[in-house]
């Protein structure tokens, strides 16, 4: 676990690589088992911990030996070069040489922490003369076991860490992941589920009990990877939230993909806001970790229509309209979340429901679907006084048609804060309020 | 334009020889190296004569074929067999075909054994050399044998004296390490080859997309190979590969097998380089190459080895058995220094056989003290009884039931703990 803090623009070092796991297990008795599997984490103990043990820093020709005393090449990086030092070697685009970066073009410093990135190597070659290989043959009936351990270990560091100091941390928290490893291992033999590591997790990190922090999906997402599904996530952190005399910001929790007209090639301009609204949903359970399921399709969302007897066959591949009370049921059908409805027989009433928002978006924090007139649009927060009673809805607007451009969305208001004269105040309104399943 | 040969003078007296000594047609092997601009002929071989061929004039085909493939494995990074001559006393269009078809079938013989996968780089032209025994006069003409129909095309042929003298050499003692399971019903000889050759195969790509540091440092694209024409600079260099361990699908993560192989130990390899002005990729790929030839080479020693002696095996029934595979002796080639061919010596076999062997091959006459036996020591042979493993202990075998389920319970635990264990990792997938 590294604690960041947001305002100190410190480096982290991580360092990813696959280990290979190979066994026999010619026994089926659980003791000898346990011996077998210690044996082969034992072995590959002492090769992350052997001199043959090597981390190369992508994008560069830096090479370091975390167990030959912190050997580093090229020769102008010693063992007490300050870590930090290792990003003037790291290439960016703008450079084809593998040389040192020139000091004029030094990089501006962003205000996230920046990562190195490592890749763990084994060096292959040894000093000789060494004696020749031998083939051994092994006639036994047995099961034989082989898969990769996905290294991958992070370590922060300060800008007084010195290389030494930084990858002795670093060996340190790659030999401790290879020991959670083991035990884990070593206790799935008995049959336990994952879900009971996630408590042990939960409660060791006082973490509250109904936020699954844990699943995968939930990983720290490293600044310099690129989301590969091309889709914009949460547009509206970068807005300028609304100040209201007394009032308060109720925001979405978590992430979620925007999703609108005329993504993945599909023409829905028109006929598809709805469709949107609900991927948008999804998008926010699947990435919070509640479901693995992708986002459906427009022809899925069709379909599970379709299965739970709410619309004919014929409508699937049509270009029908849906509403919230369809988006309740494809929610429920294939992401199994209930959800509430709202009812808001003319849209001036959705003045006062800024209590009831604001509440959602505290317990639940899903993002709300609402359709009424002809249109579809996803609320993401509202801004609410208690005692004014002003009130401003967070919009995302899934009728945008044009690219994934952050900057045109949030200036032109696809995503954006919006008053109550937004919605058609004589049009009546239903909401969909997805219910946050309570498990981590 | 046509390819041109820069060949070692000693070729030259070599082939003149060789007119000497006997009627008929001889033919024989000419090695080196090719680079994109020239190609470098360092020595030459004759097929070694058999009884067939000393009585008549015809040429065994098989033979200079199989001859090619045995010289093929003698050779070091670097070297291989570029082509292709024939001696007679008639003109050289009579015997161009015959050098086709040999050209063709020495290449298709020896690319058919590599692991390693071929590079857009690789020059696909080998030589064809007629001599005229009567006049001495050469006919050079080469083909380019990744296209079955291309025709001759000129080359030149150029005798030089020095051809290799600056020639650089870059070496590394690569360690090996391999553990691959034998199918439930099948662990004869010839699956163990079958189940080795795909691990080598898996292996030889690690090798081939590994890092490679010369002399401590990793070089870029297209840096200049240190060293080269210029006099009294150091000529050999140490290289460092650093592999990532493979991936291994989750789908394979446990399965019943009736044994297992391993191999390990260590191999020197090494790759001699042009002097005109060579690029570290090509050090780079002519080791990797070598390395992945020298253990694929063994292991097929050892297995065609194995197979002869099949009978033997069968009856021993012996539960473990070692192998040591043969090591590597280097030897010099005296009119093209400091280029070195190279044999295995099996741990049974006197040195004296090695020198035979070179003899016959390469036509090569070494003394024992020539040869370099020192680049790797031979593997120890600890053969021992199954007794001494605890955990080889005969289990009463349980019921086929509660195998399965422990089988499938760890098969589950691992690959949970795999996909647990990678959480960060999985999540780009």
């Amino acid at each position: 676990m590294v604690v960041t803090d947001s305002s100190d623009s410190g480096t982290i070092l991580r360092v990813r690589g696959p280990l290979e796991f190979r066994c026999q297990l010619d026994s089926t008795d659980a003791l000898l088992m346990h011996k077998v599997i210690s044996r082969t984490f034992a072995t590959l103990h002492s090769q992350v911990k052997s001199e043959s043990c090597v981390l190369t820093v992508c994008e560069s020709p830096v090479i370091i030996w975390p167990n030959k005393g912190v050997y580093v090449t090229p020769e102008e990086i010693t063992p007490n070069t300050l870590c930090e030092d290792i990003h003037q070697w790291i290439q960016t685009d703008e450079q084809e040489s593998a040389g040192k970066r020139s000091s004029k073009k030094k990089s501006k410093k962003s205000s996230a922490a920046s990562v190195i990135n490592l890749s763990l190597m084994m060096e292959a070659t040894k000093t000789g003369p060494l004696s020749a290989p031998i083939l051994r043959r092994t006639l036994q009936k047995s099961h034989f076991l082989s898969t990769t351990l996905p290294m991958d270990c992070v370590v922060r560091i300060t800008c007084s860490d010195t290389i030494k100091d930084a990858f002795e941390c670093l060996m340190e928290a790659l030999t401790h992941q290879l020991c959670e490893m083991e035990k884990v291992t070593l206790q799935h033999i008995k049959g336990t589920t994952l879900l009971t590591h996630r408590k042990e997790l939960h409660q060791q990190f006082e973490l509250q009990g109904d936020w699954p922090y844990f699943r995968r999906a939930n990983a720290f997402h490293f600044p310099n990877e690129l989301y590969k599904d091309g889709y914009l996530r949460n547009p509206h952190m970068v807005l300028t939230h609304p100040t209201l005399d007394n009032g308060k910001v109720y925001l979405v929790q978590g992430i979620y993909s925007y999703h609108h007209y005329m993504q993945d090639h599909v023409d829905d301009n028109g006929w598809g806001c709805a469709y949107r609204s609900l991927q948008t949903i999804c998008s926010w359970f699947q990435q919070q970790g509640y479901v693995e399921r992708a986002v459906p399709t427009h022809r899925e969302i069709q379909k599970a229509l379709v299965d739970v007897g709410d619309k004919q066959g014929s409508f699937v591949g049509s270009r029908q309209w849906i509403g919230s009370i369809e988006v309740q049921a494809v929610l429920n059908q294939l992401l199994e979340v209930t959800s509430k409805i709202m009812f808001v027989s003319q849209g001036s009433e959705l003045a006062s429901k800024g209590r009831e928002l604001a509440n959602h978006f505290l317990t639940e924090g899903t993002p709300i679907m609402i359709g009424g007139g002809v249109l579809a649009h996803t609320i993401l927060g509202v801004a609410w006084s208690e005692t004014t009673g002003q009130i401003r809805y967070l919009i995302l607007d899934p009728h945008y048609t044009g690219a994934e451009n952050l900057q045109v969305i949030t200036d032109k208001g696809w995503c954006g804060w919006k008053g109550p004269d937004f919605w058609d105040q004589t049009a009546y309104y239903n909401l969909c309020l997805p219910q946050r399943p309570k498990v981590i | 334009m046509g390819r041109s040969y820069i060949v070692e003078d000693a070729v030259e007296g070599y082939l003149s020889e060789l007119c000497e000594q006997r009627a008929g047609s001889v033919t024989g092997l000419l090695l080196g190296q090719s680079s994109p601009q020239r190609d470098f002929v360092v020595t030459a071989t004759r097929t070694p004569p058999t009884e067939e061929t000393l009585a008549g004039n015809s040429v065994d085909k098989e033979w200079v074929t199989e001859h090619a493939r045995q010289v093929s494995r003698m050779l070091p990074g670097g070297l291989s067999v570029l082509g292709v001559f024939i001696i007679t006393d008639t003109e050289a269009k009579d015997t161009l075909t015959t050098l086709r078809q040999l050209v063709f079938a020495v290449e298709n013989l020896i690319s058919s054994e590599t692991l390693w996968s071929p590079a857009e780089d690789d020059v696909t032209d080998c030589v064809a050399l007629h001599v005229n025994r009567k006049t001495r006069k050469t006919f050079c003409r080469t083909f380019d044998v990744k296209d079955p129909k291309s025709t001759a095309k000129p080359a030149d042929w150029k005798y030089q004296s020095g051809v290799c003298s600056s020639w650089g050499m870059v070496s590394c003692c690569l360690l090996v390490d391999m553990l691959v399971p034998l199918p439930d019903k099948r662990t004869d000889p010839e699956y163990m080859d079958k189940c080795l050759k795909e691990e080598l195969r898996g292996w030889a790509q690690q090798v081939e997309s590994g890092v490679c540091l010369i002399d401590g440092k990793k070089l870029a694209e297209d840096a200049e190979f240190p060293g080269g024409q210029k006099r009294n600079v150091r000529q050999t260099y140490t290289a460092q590969i650093l592999i990532t361990p493979r991936e291994q699908r989750l789908a394979e993560v446990e399965r019943r097998c009736g044994g297992s192989v391993s191999l390990t130990g260590a191999v020197h390899s090494r790759a001699y380089l042009h002097s005109n002005k060579p690029k570290a990729r090509l050090a780079e790929k002519l080791l990797k190459r070598d390395a992945v030839s020298t253990v694929a080479t063994r292991v097929q020693m050892l297995l065609e080895e194995l197979l002869t002696s099949e009978e033997e095996n069968k009856s021993s029934g012996k539960h473990k058995r070692e192998h040591c595979l043969p090591h590597r002796v280097f030897c010099p080639l005296k009119a093209s220094r400091p280029l070195c061919v190279c044999d295995y010596q099996f741990s049974d076999e006197s040195v004296c056989e090695v020198t035979e062997r070179l003899k016959e091959m390469l036509d090569i006459d070494a003394d024992e003290g020539d040869l370099d036996t020192r680049q790797e020591s031979p593997a120890e042979n600890t053969e021992r009884e199954i007794a001494a493993e605890p955990t080889m202990e005969t289990v009463v075998a349980p019921e086929p039931k509660r195998n399965t389920f422990i089988g499938v319970a760890m098969a589950t635990a691992v690959a949970l703990l795999a996909s647990a264990a990678s959480m960060l990792y999985l999540y780009d997938v």
